[in-house]
C-alpha cells in the first residue's frame, strides 16, 4: 500500500462518496422534515439516470442542461408523489407510507422498462470532461473530479439554503417541531410537497451525474437503495451532516476495501453499519 | 374479534373456480393435428432483461419459420414464453405451468443457479429443455454427465468458450506476461477466471498473475477495481462482469486511461449484441485502442455462410436489431428439437432424446452436434477483436477472428 | 349438540366463518385433483401464509414493521438443505432449519428492536441483506450464487414410528399444509394469549407497558424470535419443494412479499396475511398471462389498497359484504 496508491485510490473512493451523499442528503432531507423514508429513492436516481440520458443523446441538448433537467423532472416526478399521493396518507402509520413509496418502485421499475427498453444505456462521454489528469503520476478521470467538484458544489449550497434563507429556516424548523411551525403560521403541507421534491432532485441529479460512466438499466432502482439506507443509518436518519461523513465512509471503504481486503467488499458495508448502530443507535452524528 | 368472517366463503369460491379454470387442459385429450407447444423461459424483468427478450424473439422466430414451412409434421409451433426473473423457484413453477398448458418441450434458461435448480426436475416433468444460455459447466458435467439427467440438452456454449478459449488465443503471445483478474463475484466469475489462469498456465508457465478484484452482483462503479489493477501494470486484463456491467465498466476503464497501458482486455461476454450496443461509440473513437477482445456464444457475422447471413438479415428485419446469441441459440435449440422430432417421427421425450443425442444440425452458427455424453452441443464460435465500420455493421462488432476448433477448448469426459 | 345449537343461534358472522372454515379445508384438502401446477402454486401460497403470519405478529400485533423477514426464512432453507443434503430426514431438515432461523432472529433481533419505526424498519432490511451477502459469498458452504441444488424431498422419519416417502408432490404438498395450518394455529394461539395481549399493548402504548414494570424490549424480542421461527419454518419448507435453495429467498424484495399480502388481506387482522397470499399468488398468476409488466401491476394495486383498502380484502368484506348479507338476511326474515 503505497502513499500513491492510497491517495489515488482515496480520490476515487471521494467520486464515490459524492454519488452516496448527493442520494442520502435528499434521503434524510425527506426524512427530518416528513418523517418518511422514501423507498422509491432509489428509483428516482434511476429515473434521473434515464432523463439525462434522453435529453443528452436523444435529444441532443448540451450536457450542463441536460443534468440540470433530468435533476428538475425528478422533482417533479417527486412533486407528483407527494402532492397526489404521499400526502393523503401523513396521518396514517408509518408502515403505509412505506408501503406506498414501495408500490411506486414496483411501478417504475417497469415504467423504465417501458419508455427505455432493457438495454444498459449509456451516451457518449461529454469532450470536455473526457481526459485524465496526472495525479500522483498516474492518469485520474477528470470526471470524477468533476463529481467530486458538484458534491462539493451541492454541500455548499444546501448549508447556503438551509442555514442562511429563512426558508431553510423554515425547513429546519418545521423538521424539529412540526406542530409549532404550523401554529406559527408556515403552510406545512406546500412545504411538505417543496422538500419532497426538493429530496426527490438531489436523488435525481446523482443519477444524472452518473449517466456518462454507468449504464441505466431498469433494475438499479432496487439495488442502490440499500447502500443509500446504510449510508444514511450510518450518519443519523434526518442528520445531513452525518449523510455526508456516512458517505464518505462508505464511498471511501469501497474505494479501499478493493485494495485492502479484495475477498470482503459488499460485506464490509453490512459489518461497518452493524457496528455504528451497536455502539451508536442513533448513527454516528445522532438523528431524530 | 370479527376475524374469521366470511373471508373463507371468498377463499373459497376462488380456489374452485381458480381450479377448474386451470383444471380445463386436462380435461381435453391431446390430438394429433394439435399444435406443438414450446415454454421457453428467460429473464425479462430487471437489469438483464433483454436477455429474456432475445431468447423469446428467437424462439417466436423459429416458430414463424417453421411454420411457415408446414411446421413440424404437419403440426404448428407454439410458442409460450415467461419471465423466470432469474428466480428458481419462479422458474419452476413456470415449468410446472408450461407442463399443465400441455408443452411438449422447453427452452431457454439465462442464469446458471437456475438451470441447476431446473434441470433435475424434468425427469419428473418428462420434458426435454434445450439450454441456451445458462453458461455452467456443472449443467453438463455434473448433471448429464455425472448423474445421468437425460433431459438436458444445451444448445449454447459453455463457460469453456469465455475462459479456455482466450488461453489459446493469447497463448503465443510473448508479450502478454502478467495477468490480472475484474471478477464477477460469483459462481461465473471465479470458475471463468480459475479455469483461464490455468489452461494458460499449462502453456506458458512464465505467465504470472498480478492483480486479483471482484466486484459482487449489481456494482454500478468498478473505478477502485480498475484502478487497484492498473496500477499493477498488467499486459492482460481477463473481465468477466457481463451485460449492463460490461458497459459501464469498460466506459469506466476508458476513463481511468487504462487502454494505453495495458495489451488485451478480454471481455468474457463481449460480443452479446447488448453490450456492443453499448460500447460502439467508444469502439468508434477508438477509446479502447484496438485492445478490447471478445467472444460469445455466437457473433452474427461467423460464420460466413449464405445460412447464416440469411438468417441475420430476416432477424434485423423481422426485429430491427440484430440477433443475440441467446436468440440464435434459442432458434437452433427450436430447430434441432424440430429434427429430432421429425427423425424419430414422434415427439414424446424419450424418443425425441434418443434422437437428439448425436445430432448433427446445420445451423446459423455453422454445424452443432450435440455430443451424446453429455448433451453439449459442440460447435465453433471465433473470438476476435472488437471494431466498428458503419459499412460494415451500424453497431461494433468483432474483426480479426480467432477460430478454434471446439475441441480444442471444450473439455470432455471423464471432466476431471 | 350443544354446541351446535349455539351455532344455530350465533350471529351471521360465525356461522359464515364455520362453514368458510370448512369449505377451505375441503377446498384445500382437494388440491392434488387439480394437477401438479395447481398444487405447485397452493403449496407456495400455504408457506407464504406462513411466512406473512410470523410478520403480521411483528407488524399488527406488536407494531413493528419488518423488511428482513427473508433472512429467517433463508436461514431455514439453507439450514433445512444442509442437512438434508448430509442426512436423508425430512424431521431433522426442518426442525434443524426451524431452530437456526430462531437463533438467528434471536442474534438480530437483540440488535434490532431497541430502535423503533423507521429506524427498525431499515435496520431489518439492512440485516436482511447482510445474510443475502453471506449466503453469497460464503461459496463453500451455501454454494454461492449457484445455491444448493439436488436437495433430497427426503422422507419423513420419526425412528420407530413411522417412515412416509415424500418424494411424489402430492404427498409432500399434504406436508406442506399440516405444518403450514400448525404454525399458523400456534401464532394464533400467541395472539390470544397474554403474551399477545401484551404485545399489543406495546404497539398502543409503550409508556403504559413499561409503567406497569414490563420490559418493552423483552417482549418485542420474543416477538421478534417467533416470527423469525415461522418464517425458518416457511423456509424449510419450501427448500425440499424446488430441492433447491438459492440467494434469491434472501433479498429484500423478498422480504417484501409478506409485507404486500399482509396489506393485500388486510392488516390488524389475522386472517388477511392468509387471504393475501392467496390473493398474492392468483394476481400475478392471472396478470403474467396478459402481461410481461406484472410488477408495474403489483406496484398499481399497492398503491390503490394504501390509498382507498387500506383494510385489504378482510375489511372490504367485513365493512360492506357483510352488512349487505345481513340485511338480506334480515329482509328475508332471518
Amino acid at each position: 500500500m503505497t502513499f500513491e496508491a492510497l491517495v489515488y485510490q482515496g480520490l476515487i473512493g471521494l467520486s464515490l462518496a459524492m454519488y452516496l451523499w448527493l442520494l442520502a442528503a435528499g434521503l434524510t432531507i425527506a426524512f427530518g422534515v416528513l418523517g418518511v423514508v422514501n423507498f422509491a429513492h432509489g428509483s428516482l436516481y434511476m429515473l434521473g439516470g434515464y432523463f439525462a440520458f434522453t435529453f443528452y443523446l436523444t435529444l441532443q441538448m448540451n450536457f450542463w442542461l441536460s443534468l440540470l433537467l433530468a435533476a428538475v423532472s425528478g422533482g417533479v416526478i417527486g412533486l407528483i408523489m407527494e402532492r397526489f399521493f404521499l400526502r393523503f396518507i401523513y396521518h396514517l402509520d408509518l408502515a403505509y407510507q412505506i408501503l406506498l413509496t414501495f408500490g411506486f418502485v414496483l411501478i417504475f421499475a417497469d415504467a423504465a422498462r417501458i419508455f427505455w427498453g432493457g438495454i444498459p444505456l449509456i451516451p457518449p462521454m461529454p469532450e470536455i470532461l473526457d481526459s485524465t489528469v496526472s495525479i500522483v503520476g498516474r492518469p485520474f478521470p477528470v470526471y470524477n473530479l468533476f463529481v467530486i467538484f458538484v458534491g462539493i458544489a451541492v454541500s455548499a449550497l444546501l448549508w447556503l439554503l438551509l442555514d442562511k434563507t429563512s426558508w431553510g429556516e423554515t425547513v429546519r424548523a418545521s423538521a424539529s417541531d412540526r406542530e409549532m411551525a404550523s401554529a406559527l403560521g408556515v403552510n406545512i403541507p406546500r412545504l411538505f410537497t417543496v422538500v419532497f421534491s426538493f429530496a426527490a432532485m438531489l436523488a435525481a441529479l446523482s443519477g444524472a451525474l452518473g449517466t456518462p460512466v454507468r449504464a441505466m438499466t431498469p433494475g438499479i432502482g432496487t439495488s442502490v437503495i440499500i447502500d443509500v439506507f446504510i449510508v444514511t443509518v450510518i450518519g443519523g436518519l434526518g442528520n445531513l451532516p452525518g449523510a455526508f461523513v456516512g458517505a464518505l465512509i462508505i464511498g471511501l471503504m469501497k474505494a479501499y476495501g478493493v485494495l485492502l481486503f479484495p475477498d470482503a467488499d459488499l460485506f464490509m458495508t453490512y459489518l461497518i453499519m452493524a457496528l455504528v448502530l451497536l455502539f451508536r443507535p442513533k448513527g454516528l452524528l445522532g438523528g431524530r | 374479534m370479527a376475524s374469521k368472517s366470511a373471508f373463507n366463503r371468498r377463499q373459497f369460491l376462488k380456489a374452485t373456480a381458480g381450479g377448474v379454470a386451470l383444471a380445463a387442459p386436462f380435461i381435453q385429450p391431446a390430438q394429433a393435428q394439435d399444435p406443438i407447444k414450446i415454454g421457453a423461459q428467460g429473464v425479462s424483468s430487471g437489469s438483464h432483461a433483454d436477455y429474456g427478450r432475445q431468447i423469446q424473439m428467437g424462439a417466436r422466430f423459429a416458430a414463424e419459420d417453421i411454420n411457415a414451412k408446414g411446421g413440424i409434421m404437419g403440426r404448428k409451433v407454439e410458442v409460450l414464453y415467461r419471465d423466470d426473473e432469474l428466480i428458481n423457484d419462479v422458474a419452476l413453477k413456470n415449468a410446472r405451468f408450461f407442463k399443465a398448458q400441455g408443452v411438449n418441450f422447453m427452452v431457454g434458461t439465462d442464469s446458471s443457479g437456475v438451470c441447476l435448480a431446473l434441470g433435475p426436475v424434468l425427469p419428473e416433468l418428462d420434458l426435454i429443455q434445450v439450454f441456451t444460455h445458462a453458461a455452467t459447466e456443472k449443467l453438463t458435467e455434473d448433471l448429464v454427465f455425472k448423474k445421468g439427467i437425460k433431459h438436458i440438452f444445451r444448445g449454447s456454449v459453455p463457460v469453456y468458450q469465455d475462459a479456455i478459449l482466450p488461453a489459446l488465443v493469447f497463448k503465443d503471445n510473448k508479450d502478454i506476461k502478467r495477468i490480472a483478474n475484474l471478477g464477477a463475484d460469483y459462481e461465473y466469475g471465479r470458475t471463468s477466471w480459475a479455469m483461464f489462469h490455468t489452461t494458460l498456465k499449462k502453456f506458458r508457465p512464465d505467465v504470472e498473475i498480478v492483480g486479483e478484484t471482484w466486484a459482487p452482483f449489481f456494482t454500478a462503479d468498478f473505478t477502485p477495481h480498475i484502478s487497484a489493477l492498473a496500477a499493477k501494470k498488467p499486459d492482460l486484463i481477463f473481465a468477466t462482469p457481463w451485460a449492463g456491467e460490461a458497459v459501464l465498466m469498460l466506459r469506466q476503464a476508458t476513463t481511468l486511461g487504462v487502454f494505453n497501458d495495458i495489451r488485451v482486455w478480454w471481455q468474457c461476454m463481449g460480443g452479446s449484441v447488448d453490450v456492443l450496443e453499448g460500447i460502439s461509440r467508444d469502439v468508434a473513437t477508438g477509446k479502447f485502442k484496438d485492445k478490447l477482445w471478445a467472444t460469445a456464444r455466437y457473433i452474427w457475422n461467423w460464420p460466413n455462410t449464405p445460412e447464416n447471413k440469411a438468417f441475420v438479415g430476416s432477424f434485423s428485419e423481422r426485429w430491427g436489431r440484430l440477433p443475440n446469441y441467446s436468440a440464435e441459440c434459442t432458434y437452433s435449440a427450436i430447430f434441432a428439437l424440430k429434427a429430432a422430432a421429425e427423425k424419430v417421427d414422434s415427439v414424446k421425450t424419450a424418443d425425441v432424446i434418443k434422437a437428439l443425442e448425436g445430432l448433427e444440425l446445420s445451423t446459423p452458427a455453422g454445424k452443432r452436434v450435440y455430443r451424446p455424453e453429455d448433451h453439449q452441443a459442440v460447435y465453433n464460435v471465433p473470438a476476435g477483436r472488437v471494431t466498428y465500420n458503419k459499412e460494415v455493421a451500424p453497431i461494433a462488432y468483432l474483426t480479426d477472428l480467432k477460430v478454434f476448433p471446439a475441441s480444442d477448448y471444450f473439455r470432455n469426459p471423464p471432466f476431471n | 349438540m350443544k354446541s351446535w345449537t349455539a351455532l344455530t343461534k350465533a350471529g351471521l358472522q360465525t356461522r359464515l366463518a364455520a362453514a368458510a372454515g370448512a369449505a377451505l379445508a375441503v377446498a384445500l384438502l382437494i388440491i392434488p385433483l387439480f394437477g401438479d401446477y395447481v398444487i405447485w402454486l397452493t403449496a407456495n401460497m400455504l408457506i407464504l401464509a406462513l411466512f406473512a403470519v410470523g410478520f403480521n405478529l411483528l407488524f399488527s400485533f406488536t407494531g413493528l414493521l419488518s423488511f428482513g423477514q427473508a433472512a429467517f426464512f433463508a436461514v431455514g432453507g439453507y439450514v433445512c438443505a444442509l442437512i438434508l443434503l448430509a442426512v436423508p430426514s425430512l424431521l431433522l431438515g426442518v426442525v434443524g432449519g426451524v431452530v437456526a432461523a430462531g437463533v438467528v432472529a434471536l442474534i438480530i433481533g437483540f440488535l434490532c428492536v431497541r430502535h423503533t419505526e423507521i429506524y427498525f424498519a431499515m435496520l431489518t432490511l439492512a440485516f436482511g441483506m447482510m445474510i443475502h451477502s453471506i449466503i453469497w459469498k460464503w461459496r463453500a458452504v451455501t454454494g454461492g450464487d449457484d445455491g444448493l441444488v439436488g436437495v433430497p424431498r427426503a422422507p419423513l422419519e420419526i425412528p420407530g414410528l413411522l417412515s412416509i416417502d415424500m418424494a411424489d408432490l402430492e404427498r409432500y404438498y399434504y406436508f406442506v399444509l399440516l405444518l403450514v395450518v400448525l404454525g399458523i394455529f400456534a401464532i394464533w394461539r400467541v395472539v390470544r394469549s397474554s403474551l399477545g395481549l401484551t404485545l399489543q399493548g406495546i404497539r398502543d402504548s409503550e409508556s403504559r407497558v413499561t409503567f406497569i414494570g414490563l420490559s418493552v424490549m423483552k417482549y418485542r424480542l420474543i416477538a421478534f424470535t417467533i416470527a423469525g421461527l415461522a418464517s425458518g419454518l416457511a423456509g424449510a419448507l419450501m427448500v425440499p419443494l424446488g430441492r433447491s435453495a438459492s440467494p434469491a429467498i434472501a433479498n429484500w424484495t423478498f422480504s417484501a412479499e409478506p409485507v404486500i399480502a399482509t396489506m393485500l388481506g388486510g392488516a390488524f387482522t389475522f386472517a388477511g396475511p392468509i387471504v393475501g397470499s392467496f390473493l398474492f399468488y392468483i394476481i400475478k398468476e392471472i396478470v403474467v398471462i396478459f402481461t410481461g409488466y406484472w410488477m408495474m401491476t403489483l406496484g398499481i394495486i399497492v398503491l390503490a389498497m394504501v390509498l382507498g383498502f387500506r383494510g385489504g380484502v378482510v375489511s372490504v368484506i367485513q365493512r360492506q359484504l357483510l352488512p349487505l348479507l345481513e340485511r338480506r338476511r334480515n329482509d328475508l326474515g332471518g
